[in-house]
């Protein structure tokens, strides 16, 4: 199972906001300091504490809460 | 444990995540700076994350850095916002492939007219981006590398063609520029390993090709070649003997028992690595001893174990004794008259390793690793400590000069008289007279002598020369040598013969020599020599300057008589009869004339 905290704290450790921001609305729309650059270094932090590794075409989309949520749940599940 | 030792814990860990390393920096530089300093970063690729690993280095060394990010592949626009912001450091990372899209895989369809095109319009590109940057005070370039691999298994191909030759062109345009330092990243790739370097989903997407832990080597390499963003300056290597230069205890194993033949296990190691100590003494790294032993003991592995690598005369100080180490590294620092903090220590024992580091925080402790076929590693951390920065030609064999000097500091606690001290230097002094061979030493000296300079009087060449063969002059010139080596000529005292008066028109010396005797020893020989010529009377002057204070009362300690004072000058006569300059007996004096 995925554990939503550890995903949170990395989010808001590599997008450099306040763990409160990132909820289940979170985005690059609605976090402001979520660019492209930081997108990497996130996709990046993601693999490293779950061990996984994220397909290239899903690296550059998941780009909200929600999907990064539904393809590392999938990630983790196949393994 | 404190919330910042455990920060700085993450720091240190080689498998720290980057969410890790992100909170530890981000805790980290809450703190008040202790240092700070400003990056910039301009590359043709997207090095944003290289930033955090700076950030992280700085931090380690107790420096909080600010990082300034340039345009995608803007040399030139870059260093000109560089320079606006007041920023002072820059890293600089042109990438090979994005010299032209996909450059690498296009090279072998490019015409030779269009590369040597390319290769001028990036040497003109970054000679203007360096000529502007010229009074930054360090650039840290990075060397091209290749993306791709050679398809060939002998590695050589259009690309490592093309590689050597851009390299090179960077490597010619630096030249000129002392402020830039070239890092190799090929040698980056290949150490931390292609695969983990790369990402290629970045790349092709972000023209973001590194990796953190690519990033993490480079900044390593960069706080390496800043001694840790100039935060230390280590000069002296401390080493332990037992299980740190040889296997084994010398003192229970015995001559024959410890472990250091170059064909077995594990002295090979041992062997291997006073081979590499030895090298950081041929490059002006000053090596002493510290161990817990009888003296005899490691004297005789010195001066008979067949296998020694390390000489004695590569040993400038030696504490081997059984007192404390914090103890003996601080007596040495003492003799050396270098900080604690320019001291790098090595040793195998848990113990002592502590003992320092807790008492001498500023040494920088290494323990002997226990696996013994790490201990290479170790060392090449600790020759990087020392040579990374780069070293210059004149700090070469140092060892020689310091040691002189540290011989005579611990000379100098066994006497009880100081004359006693000055007779077992075995102190010789060979006096000249018109010296040919010598006038362009003592045109120098008497150049660039200051402090011990009684007139300040300067002569050239020419006047040296003229002086020499003037009937009525004489130049004195006096080589000092005792037992640690020669000093060479470091003395010279011009006479002015006239009407029955000997006078010194000028004496000077060399701060080298001051304060043994020499100074005085010289003066017998002198005044016989004007007593032959006729002279009744010896007159002297002191002038006084800015900085030869030291000299003020010379005169009056040779035995002078002080005859009036100005404002500009003290003037001295005596006859020569009544002249009896201080006696020096410690002193052998030759005259050759």
């Amino acid at each position: 199972m995925l554990d939503e905290n550890t995903l949170k704290q990395v989010m808001a450790t590599l997008l450099t906001v306040d763990i409160t921001a990132i909820d289940s609305e979170a985005s690059m729309d609605t976090i402001a300091t979520w660019d492209s650059l930081r997108h990497m270094n996130l996709v990046l932090a993601l693999e490293e504490e779950f061990k996984v590794s994220i397909p290239d075409e899903d690296a550059g989309n998941i780009t909200s809460y929600k999907l990064i949520m539904l393809v590392l749940e999938e990630l983790l599940q196949a393994k | 444990m404190s919330s910042n030792n455990a920060d700085t814990l993450v720091l240190n860990k080689a498998d720290s995540t980057l969410t890790q390393v992100m909170q530890a920096v981000a805790n980290l530089e809450k703190a008040e700076p202790r240092r700070s300093l400003s990056i910039g970063l301009s590359s043709s690729a997207t090095t944003e994350l290289l930033g955090l690993y700076l950030r992280k280095h700085g931090l380690l060394s107790g420096t909080h850095i600010t990082i300034h990010l340039g345009n995608y592949d803007d040399p030139i626009g870059d260093v000109d916002s560089f320079l606006s912001a007041g920023i002072e450091h820059m890293v600089m990372l042109p990438f090979l492939d994005t010299l032209m899209p996909s450059f690498e895989a296009q090279l072998e369809s490019l015409t030779p007219e269009l590369l040597a095109a390319k290769e001028l319009d990036v040497r003109n590109r970054y000679r203007m981006a360096f000529e502007k940057a010229k009074f930054f005070k360090s650039i840290f370039l990075g060397s091209f590398h290749r993306f791709g691999h050679a398809a060939d298994v002998s590695g050589a191909d259009a690309v490592s063609d093309v590689l050597n030759r851009f390299n090179q062109a960077l490597r010619e345009e630096a030249a000129a520029f002392p402020n830039i330092c070239i890092i190799d990243t090929e040698d980056v790739v290949r150490t931390v390993g292609h695969t983990a370097a790369f990402d290629a989903r970045f790349y092709f997407r972000s023209k973001a090709p590194y990796t953190g832990i690519y990033f993490n080597e480079l900044a390593r390499r960069v706080a390496s070649a800043t001694r840790g963003f100039g935060t230390h300056f280590y000069k002296v290597l401390v080493l332990d003997c037992d299980n740190t230069l040889w296997g084994g205890v010398i003192g229970e194993d015995l001559m024959g028992g410890i472990k250091l033949s170059p064909y077995d296990y594990p002295g090979n190691i041992f062997w291997r690595m006073q081979h590499e100590f030895a090298a950081l003494e041929r490059n002006g790294i000053l090596l002493c001893l510290c161990s817990k032993n009888n003296l005899a003991d490691v004297d005789e592995v010195f001066q008979k174990h067949p296998e020694m690598i390390l000489k004695p005369s590569q040993i400038v100080v030696k504490k081997v004794n059984w007192n404390d180490k914090p103890t003996n590294l601080r007596a040495l620092a003492q003799e050396l008259n270098v900080g604690l903090d320019s001291i790098v220590f090595l040793d195998d024992s848990s113990f002592e390793c502590d003992a320092v580091r807790q008492q001498l925080p500023m040494v920088k402790t290494i323990q002997v690793p226990a696996t013994l076929s790490e201990y290479p590693r170790v060392v090449k951390e600790i020759k990087e400590l020392f040579l990374a920065g780069g070293i210059s030609a004149d700090s070469r064999c140092k060892t020689e000069q310091y040691r002189q000097r540290a011989d005579s500091v611990t000379l100098q606690t066994q006497f009880e008289s100081q004359n006693a001290y000055l007779a077992s230097l075995e102190m010789k002094v060979e006096l000249s007279c018109n010296e040919t061979g010598s006038v362009a030493r003592i045109s120098e000296l008497s150049m660039k002598s200051n402090q011990f300079n009684l007139t300040t009087r300067r002569f050239s060449e020419a006047e040296v020369i003229k002086l020499m063969q003037s009937p009525d002059a004489a130049v004195y010139s006096l080589s000092v040598s005792d037992k640690f080596g020669k000093a060479g000529l470091t003395g010279v005292v011009f006479m002015r013969y006239f009407d029955g008066v000997a006078q010194i028109d000028n004496f000077l010396m060399s701060c080298r020599v001051i304060g043994r005797g020499v100074e005085t020893a010289i003066w017998s020989e002198i005044s016989s020599n004007a007593a032959r010529r006729g002279c009744a009377a010896l007159r002297a002057t002191y002038i006084p300057s800015a900085k030869n204070a030291q000299v003020a009362d010379f005169y009056e300690r040779l035995g002078l008589p002080l005859t009036d004072t100005t404002v500009d000058a003290k003037y001295y006569s005596a006859a020569l009869t009544s002249f009896t300059p201080p006696v020096t007996p410690w002193i052998e004096l030759t005259y050759v004339g």
